[in-house]
């Protein structure tokens, strides 16, 4: 027994001996740019706070209309990415993404009724925008088929995720005993509000310390 | 024996695990630094942090549609104090206004001070710009700004939401005693801060 302790210590201390760093972005196996594709939006701190406040705001107006954001969303990505991949540079800068988040936070806070084809154009400038920011991280070595698919994955998930849960939240404002819910979503709407705003004023006024 | 050599293994082992290295994934710049020292400046600072409770807690008391309006506003008016203090724009007695706001909204509780909603949200609001402009001035150099924005944006509701969850104990007889003793304490924190904005040492 004590033998096969000592055996199975040995075989993982040779494992362990011959580990070699981890990759985050395994580009170098098979379908590695998909998931590039897939997690880069998610480590940048613009996009996943734009994404989420869009589905928010989606899930707060909550008819069935809005629901085409679901396929509006990913296009507007694939769009910006094909936008993006050939010139480079982003569409948008900070100042515009904090000047975005101000206005989804607002009209989320003001629990406003926007009109569907509104939300549409809004979702769809905002996905463009950003599918063009994500190219700009892209290198010749980058297979662009896999890494569209893995960011219009990600914007889908994203999007249909926090919409559906925004809206099984809410449930209905027509109901008093749940009203404390559509007040929880508007509070967040104030909380997006007040974190564009700050850092759409370090943009305007420190850009330095951006 | 083998015990000692099953010991030098594992140890071997366990030395070859730890001097692993770290998995460099896709962050940016002070990101991780920024949310953290955002979200901790409302909770480490005593003043900012009674203060924040006491605005929950007196939405509470005050009911609709201050319990709903405060939550929702207070950050906004926060946010641009946050960007008067990352200019560095200067106000007057920011330190004392902040101990103030402690004390004020403290005898508020203490008191169940009702007021119409407008002079609350002016009090509330003036309170705001001054705990804003303290978490802006404090930015660190190296922090990312937005993400400073997003830590003490959401401590900041969080801690309001401990407030009026606190301030729900008004249902009962007891629980509104209890709210009225916090008050109390929290102005009692407000007069403390007070006194050493002033100089005087306690």
């Amino acid at each position: 027994m004590k033998r096969w302790i000592a055996l199975f210590g040995f075989a993982f201390a040779s494992l362990a001996a011959s580990a070699e760093a981890a990759q985050a972005h395994i580009v170098s196996v098979r379908l590695g740019d998909f998931y590039s594709g897939a997690l880069h939006p998610l480590t940048d701190l613009q996009d996943a706070i734009l994404w989420v406040a869009l589905g928010l705001l989606a899930g707060a107006v909550g008819s069935t209309e809005r629901r085409w954001l679901v396929m509006i969303f990913p296009v507007g990505l694939l769009v910006g990415l094909a936008w993006g991949a050939p010139i480079g540079p982003a569409l948008t800068g900070p100042l515009a993404t904090a000047a975005t988040i101000v206005v989804l936070g607002l009209l989320l806070a003001a629990n406003f009724r926007i009109p569907a084809i509104l939300l549409w154009l809004i979702a769809f400038g905002i996905a463009v925008a950003r599918g063009a920011a994500n190219a700009s991280d892209l290198t010749p070595d980058t297979n662009l088929l896999l890494f569209a698919a893995g960011l219009a994955c990600a914007g889908y998930v994203l999007i249909t995720l926090t919409m559906a849960i925004t809206l099984a939240f809410r449930q209905t404002d027509a109901e008093p005993s749940v009203a404390w819910r559509v007040v929880a979503v508007r509070t967040l709407g104030g909380w997006l509000a007040a974190i564009g705003i700050m850092a759409a004023g370090v943009q305007i006024f420190a850009p330095q310390l951006s | 024996m083998i015990r000692r050599q099953s010991l030098l293994v594992w140890t071997a082992s366990t030395a070859l695990v730890l001097a692993a290295h770290p998995a460099a994934a896709h962050e940016q710049v002070g990101v991780a630094g920024g949310l953290v020292s955002g979200f901790m400046h409302p909770l480490t600072g005593l003043d900012h942090l009674v203060a924040m409770v006491a605005v929950g807690i007196w939405g509470a008391q005050l009911g609709a549609p201050a319990i709903w309006i405060l939550p929702i506003t207070f950050p906004l008016v926060m946010a641009l104090g946050g960007v008067l203090g990352v200019l560095h724009i200067p106000l007057p007695m920011p330190e004392v206004a902040i101990a103030l706001s402690a004390l004020v909204l403290g005898a508020a509780v203490a008191a169940r001070l009702r007021v119409p909603f407008a002079i609350a949200a002016v009090i509330v609001a003036v309170f705001a710009i001054f705990h804003g402009y303290a978490h802006g001035l404090e930015l660190p150099n190296s922090a990312n700004p937005l993400a400073y924005g997003v830590g003490f944006v959401v401590a900041t509701g969080l801690l309001h939401l401990c407030g009026i969850l606190l301030g729900t104990l008004n249902r009962w007889n007891a629980g509104e005693r209890a709210i009225q003793a916090m008050g109390a304490a929290i102005a009692a924190v407000g007069c403390y801060f007070l006194a050493l904005s002033f100089g005087v040492n306690i």
